[in-house]
């Protein structure tokens, strides 16, 4: 059975399901930007704090593009294993500094790429991983 | 106000678990499919299917509390710092995969998900430029 095998069709899927979950947690934060101001103690704050989010557009969009991550990510998990697929996803981790830089105006300082640097290494040896597998069948 | 770190860590904690739950049951009721997908209208059919498995519902539970914590969280920490945190999650998911769904996690996808999870936490230990 070789229903584990990582293709660059599969692989070409996480790198959408990536930038697709980077543009989700972007609106998230813009979302929930305005808000950092509110100290959420109680339950009445709680539900102002759910409707302020609510009132944003970002929530919504973001809604929607977990939606299409969603279809995405189970088309390929019924191809691969899940603990391939996960920390094969992790390439977001190389896209969310990006788009921080870029858009929100956060920055990335030199330890934090070599980190990238490790976490790129890391989905290499994981996606090398499924070939092991398949060899270990006979 | 920031919140305290302790706190941030918890909820975190909280986040990690409620996801990993969600990805072992999305991906245990996939399983039991064993669909083929090549195709929008098999990918449609796929879904439909997908939907009428009771435990994808416990998935998309647990995808929403995750979510509802990590937005709170969002409010509260810098997004590279909840990131960072989050890394957590891998391991769990790795432990998951073996123990629930038995995916045979051998050392090149530990060592792989290791170095994964030493890249989040060295981007997490450097402060802010």
């Amino acid at each position: 059975m070789f229903k584990n095998r990582l293709t660059l069709k599969i692989l070409s899927f996480l790198v959408f399901s990536d930038i697709l979950e980077t543009f989700t947690h972007f609106c998230f934060k813009k979302s929930a930007l305005p808000e950092s101001g509110l100290n959420i103690t109680s339950l009445h704050e709680a539900t102002v704090f759910i409707q302020a989010m609510l009132s944003s557009g970002f929530l919504w969009i973001g809604l929607v593009s977990v939606l299409a991550t969603f279809v995405i990510w189970s088309a390929i998990l019924s191809k691969i294993d899940l603990s391939v697929a996960v920390p094969i996803a992790s390439f977001s981790y190389i896209l969310v500094p990006l788009v921080s830089i870029i858009l929100l105006g956060e920055q990335i300082t030199f330890l934090r790429w070599i980190g990238i640097l490790f976490i790129l290494a890391g989905v290499i040896m994981v996606s090398l991983s499924g070939e092991d597998k398949k060899a270990a069948i006979p | 106000m920031k919140m305290s770190l302790f706190y941030i860590i918890l909820l975190i904690i909280a986040t990690s678990a409620c996801d990993t739950a969600s990805q072992l049951f999305l991906k245990n009721s996939i399983n039991s499919l064993s669909f083929n997908i090549n195709g929008i209208r098999k990918l449609l059919r796929f879904l439909l299917k997908l939907a009428l498995v009771p435990r994808v519902w416990f998935a998309l539970s647990f995808s929403t509390l995750s979510l509802f914590i990590w937005l709170f969280v969002l409010s509260k920490a810098d997004l590279n710092l909840a990131f960072s945190l989050d890394s957590m999650h891998y391991i769990f998911i790795a432990f998951g995969s073996h123990v629930v769904l038995k995916e045979r996690v051998g050392l090149k996808r530990w060592g792989g998900t290791l170095l994964i999870v030493i890249g989040i936490v060295l981007v997490s230990l450097t402060g802010r430029g």
